[in-house]
């Protein structure tokens, strides 16, 4: 029997979403396939790829990053060569400094770090809070307003902020919202429902559903995105549609695999080696089961996974 | 004079001053000379929004003022009154505008006169999120100035934004109190016309906030009613003037409370008279519909979830009321709004302080409520939080509910001056805070005389729990118009979804019927969502195309169809979390449940673990089901397969926990007396067949019953 092709065809996209500006600027969404299912039809503008920058330097990087950055003296200059590097679309800025129980640089100092980053690069720009509720409300509603112009977006609203967060970034000073919720398709849907009820429009809205380094539990990861593209496209679930985009390096840089010095634990080999390998893993796999972007550190996770981007598309 | 007589007369008044100011400055400086507020870029922003029209030069001023005349349509109707107040505040944007012409600065300390665009969108963000719950628009002289102030900081704490328009603002500063935007009280200017500084402020939010399209002048008054909290309090004498200004208000929703009743006329929820200036506060909030967010509870102790499991011993214990020797209760009441003033507080009996110390005595509290949206059902689901509430205060503890409670105070919390008012403190405040969606007031009553408790406890709360557990009893599915879905475990099982209905509530047990709806009404976008019931498939296995509907998409099409009253065809799933697991036992027809406390083997061949393996997940498993040990009495358990008589094994202590509600169901349904005692349990039988010869020696009616299979 002659082999048959059916393509799979859905009445429903997902909604694209521009970040930056100009020429660089990068468009996520858009897609109305399974994710890589470039047989069934037309994957309209492919996954992206971010790097991360933190507002706390380059002190703990590894290595091959911090060889990369080498003479980078500011945040600046760090920012520019990421935005260079082989295979970014755009740059992540996290200002984990402004966590309270950690540096709790503030808002002002943060704010001024982002402006700097900002205006170095003409690459699209995501900025990600500290991750404290309180902080991050006040954070990146300064950001969203120190950024006037520049398109970007901002991770990420939460269920206790996304009034405050939604409010700056998507209604006061247009940007973009990241809308983040714990690994469950109905959070994330209801996440959605509650900021576009605000008035954040849905073509405004990125969603980060939530994510974990390969072996720590990522398979409530797969599955959430499994279930939200499925529904996205087959049930033609409009509050589904946003893209997704998965923060992988600050997962998979700070699991065991990834912190052991090979002093320590010299059966497992190169310490930076196995750091790149799950980094590499996470978000190959992230992106095959329906995220629109990842943001990656190191410069060969970055240059791998966008040339498997490239070959799959 | 009519209100249509005067809201017409101040605007033909504030008309004829607008043309005369136009046709002034336009002689002075020319038809070409350039007309706007500084920074911002809705060039005059009330007239932009109404129209879609951005006025630049007093030319184009002029040929406004044509369209204004246009509004101002003199039918004695309510629109034309409406019309009429939005042309007022339109001449006075026009007069205010003319004030800024050649970079004028009209406006000078402690006045603020236009507010610019950064100022919108910075002060936007905590009203979206409601960190600023409404905007007060105060206007005129109060009859004192300490009234005045007064009035002004009750709206500062309550993180309300106030502006002040004319006289209030000389009684501020007589009494030197301090103003400015940073502490969110905004002198605007001396003119009534610049009150418009608010109004834009207003309008631009919708703008900004809204994506309003300017010139839809529709769209524009349902964002201001629904998204601007704002009202206005006008000071009486009230002229014509401000009558018009305040219809033009009252068009984009914003309610005027006034103190002058002298030819003003009250219009229900727009236009108020509160003769006392004290009250104003809080019939304004009450008219905006607007609730403050408790950020502290005013108590001595600390309030957190660590205190929860807090043990108060004997020695400790400063003093203990116990429900189970003297009369004591706890009970939420719905009342009309009139009835209840909220955050009042009342202790009646005596104090802590008059009570020896490790002594035993009566409490009852009584948290009276009201709201737009307040139900009786939702009684019950507040007053089970009383528990985890007090529980949480450092030095309490509190056991039991109704009235079975147990309160003791320990001598750490008495010391650092916990008294019963605090009691009360924390049942408002957490009541206001978690219900907010539908408890508009509140009011405690804390009883400490043993004769107050006794009364509201035999004649007030007994009663009423009465008439609660009889209308839960008496609940049918039949008799609600709607059921409800609950999502709440989709996290662990992503394809289950519970339908639940009076008669069959969750299978945790946790969600009765009334508990979705509670949760339906206070998160209409969280786990529980109406499920109609319109569509009749079949009514002996309660299959429902509405339902399957509800199903297919909350399952994100896993389920296709479930019936409600059948364990072998299309049965409902289970996630993981049910008390109970149902099986088949084809031995005897029947039935066999286990709960999940139940550690040994069933007839079945298999424990609780096993048989919870094979049928959470969300997958329909026909002949295996979960469910919660209430529907275990219900007469929709398994009615498609004959109902509750096919149960044939229970362990012991669930079948006890049960007996008197199933005895009670099997006698109306087949007339068995004692149907539980024809049930065999783990110390009758832990195999098939020495339970079918218990069966066939008790003449269990499921032996006679048609096969399942």
């Amino acid at each position: 029997m002659p082999f048959n092709r059916k393509p799979q065809k859905f009445n429903a996209a997902i909604k694209t979403v521009e970040i930056g500006t100009g020429d660089k600027k990068v468009t996520l969404g858009g897609e109305n396939v399974f994710p890589f299912y470039a047989f069934d039809g037309e994957i309209a503008n492919g996954p992206k790829v971010g790097v991360e920058i933190s507002d706390l330097g380059l002190e703990n990087e590894v290595p091959g990053v911090k060889a990369y950055y080498e003479g980078a003296a500011s945040i600046g200059e760090v920012a520019k060569k990421a935005a260079e590097m082989e295979g970014a679309d755009f740059v992540c800025l996290r200002l984990e400094g402004g966590d309270p129980n950690g540096a709790n640089k503030s808002v002002e100092e943060l704010v001024a770090a982002a402006k700097e980053v900002a205006d170095a690069i003409d690459a699209p720009l995501v900025v990600e809070g500290c991750k404290n509720v309180e902080k991050d409300s006040e954070l990146l509603a300064k950001v969203a307003e120190a950024l006037q112009g520049k398109n970007v977006l901002l991770l990420s609203a939460r269920e206790e902020n996304y009034k405050a967060v939604g409010a700056a970034a998507g209604l006061a000073y247009d940007q973009k919202v990241g809308a983040e919720s714990a690994v469950d398709i109905n959070l994330a849907k209801q996440l959605n429902v509650v900021t576009t009820q605000l008035g954040v429009k849905p073509e405004s809205i990125v969603m980060n559903v939530g994510s974990a380094s390969v072996g720590y539990g990522y398979e409530y990861v797969v599955s959430t995105l499994d279930r939200i593209k499925a529904a996205a496209l087959s049930q033609d679930d409009k509050m589904l549609q946003m893209p997704i985009i998965t923060p992988v390096a600050s997962e998979t840089w700070g699991v065991k695999e990834a912190m052991a010095e090979e002093e320590d634990a010299p059966e497992w080999g190169s310490r930076e080696e196995r750091g790149i390998s799950m980094e590499i893993q996470t978000a190959a796999a992230s992106l095959a089961a329906g995220s629109d972007a990842v943001i990656l550190k190191h410069p060969q996770s970055v240059a791998t996974i966008s040339k498997m981007i490239q070959a799959l598309v | 004079m009519t209100l249509f007589e005067r809201v017409f007369g101040g605007n033909d008044a504030v008309y004829g001053l607008t043309e005369g100011a136009i046709d002034a400055a336009i002689a002075q400086h020319g038809e070409e000379k350039a007309v706007s507020f500084p920074n911002t870029a809705y060039a005059l922003p009330c007239y932009y929004a109404v129209t879609g029209t951005k006025v630049t030069n007093l030319k184009e001023l002029k040929e406004a003022l044509g369209v204004v005349k246009s509004l101002m349509t003199r039918e004695n109707k309510l629109n034309d009154v409406f019309m009429s107040g939005v042309a007022t505040a339109l001449c006075a944007e026009f007069i205010e505008a003319i004030k800024y012409i050649d970079g004028a600065q009209p406006y000078e300390e402690p006045c603020y006169g236009h507010l610019s665009d950064a100022v919108i969108r910075e002060l936007g963000v905590p009203l979206v999120t409601g960190d600023i719950p409404g905007v007060a628009v105060i206007l005129g002289s109060a009859p004192t100035a300490q009234e005045g102030v007064d009035l002004v900081k009750s709206y500062q704490a309550q993180g309300i934004l106030v502006t002040l328009v004319g006289g209030i603002i000389d009684q501020c500063q007589e009494l030197g109190y301090k103003t400015g935007a940073n502490v969110r009280v905004i002198p605007l200017g001396k003119d009534v016309t610049s009150v418009i500084h608010v109004v834009s402020v207003a309008i631009r939010a919708a703008l900004i906030f809204g994506n309003v399209t300017p010139g839809d002048a529709g769209a524009l008054m349902t964002y201001t009613k629904d998204r601007v909290p704002a009202f206005v309090n006008a000071f009486g004498p009230l002229d014509d003037v401000i009558v018009a200004c305040g219809a033009g208000a009252i068009a984009l929703g914003f309610p005027v409370i006034t103190d002058d009743d002298k030819d003003v006329p009250p219009i229900p929820k727009s236009l108020i008279i509160q003769k006392d200036v004290s009250k104003f506060n809080a019939t304004s909030l009450e008219a905006r519909d607007i609730k403050i967010k408790i950020t502290n509870i005013d108590i001595p102790v600390a309030f957190a979830s660590a205190f929860e499991g807090e043990i108060i011993r004997r020695g400790d214990m400063q003093v203990e009321f116990d429900g189970s020797r003297v009369d004591c209760c706890e009970l939420v009441q719905s009342r009309d709004m009139s009835e209840v003033e909220d955050h009042k507080i009342e202790v009646i009996g005596p104090d802590f302080d008059e009570f020896e110390v490790g002594s035993k005595h009566s409490i009852a509290y009584v948290v009276e409520v009201a709201g737009k949206s307040m139900q009786t059902d939702f009684e019950p689901v507040f007053e089970r939080k009383f528990h985890s509430y007090l529980n949480c205060i450092e030095g309490v503890m509190h056991t039991g509910q109704r009235d079975m409670i147990r309160i003791r105070i320990s001598k750490d919390a008495f010391a650092a001056g916990f008294r019963a008012r605090h009691i009360g403190e924390v049942l408002y405040a957490q009541v206001k805070n978690e219900f907010e969606a539908v408890v508009d007031k509140c009011q405690v009553k804390i009883y400490t005389n043993p004769e107050d408790c006794t009364k509201i406890r035999h004649e007030i709360a007994i009663p009423a729990f009465d008439k609660r557990d009889e209308r839960l009893s008496t609940m049918t599915d039949e008799s609600v118009p709607v059921y409800y879905s609950c999502i709440m475990c989709q996290a662990f099982s992503p394809s289950h979804v519970c339908v639940v209905t009076p008669e069959r509530l969750g299978l945790c047990g946790a969600v009765s019927w009334l508990d979705a709806k509670a949760t339906n009404e206070l998160d209409p976008n969280g786990p529980c969502q109406v499920i109609t019931k319109e569509r009749v498939i079949d009514e002996r296995i309660g299959e429902y195309e509405d339902v399957n509907e509800a199903v297919k998409k909350f399952s994100q099409g896993a389920l296709e169809d479930v019936s409600l009253y059948s364990i072998m065809e299309k049965p409902m799933t289970s996630c993981g979390c049910f008390e109970c697991i149902c099986g088949i036992e084809p031995f005897s027809n029947g039935v066999c449940i286990a709960n999940r406390e139940y550690a040994g083997m069933t007839p079945l061949g298999m424990t609780f673990p096993e048989l919870a393996s094979m049928t959470g997940g969300g997958v329909q498993t026909p002949g295996f089901m979960g469910h919660g040990k209430h529907f275990i009495a219900s007469k929709k358990f398994m009615k498609a397969e004959g109902g509750v008589a096919r149960i044939v094994w229970m362990p012991k202590e669930l079948k006890e926990q049960v007996a008197d509600r199933l005895n009670e169901t099997a006698k109306e349904l087949y007339g068995i007396e004692n149907f539980t005692d024809m049930i065999g349990d783990e110390t009758i039988a832990e195999d098939p067949e020495t339970l079918v010869a218990f069966l066939t020696e008790k003449n269990h009616p499921a032996l006679g019953m048609d096969p399942m299979m």
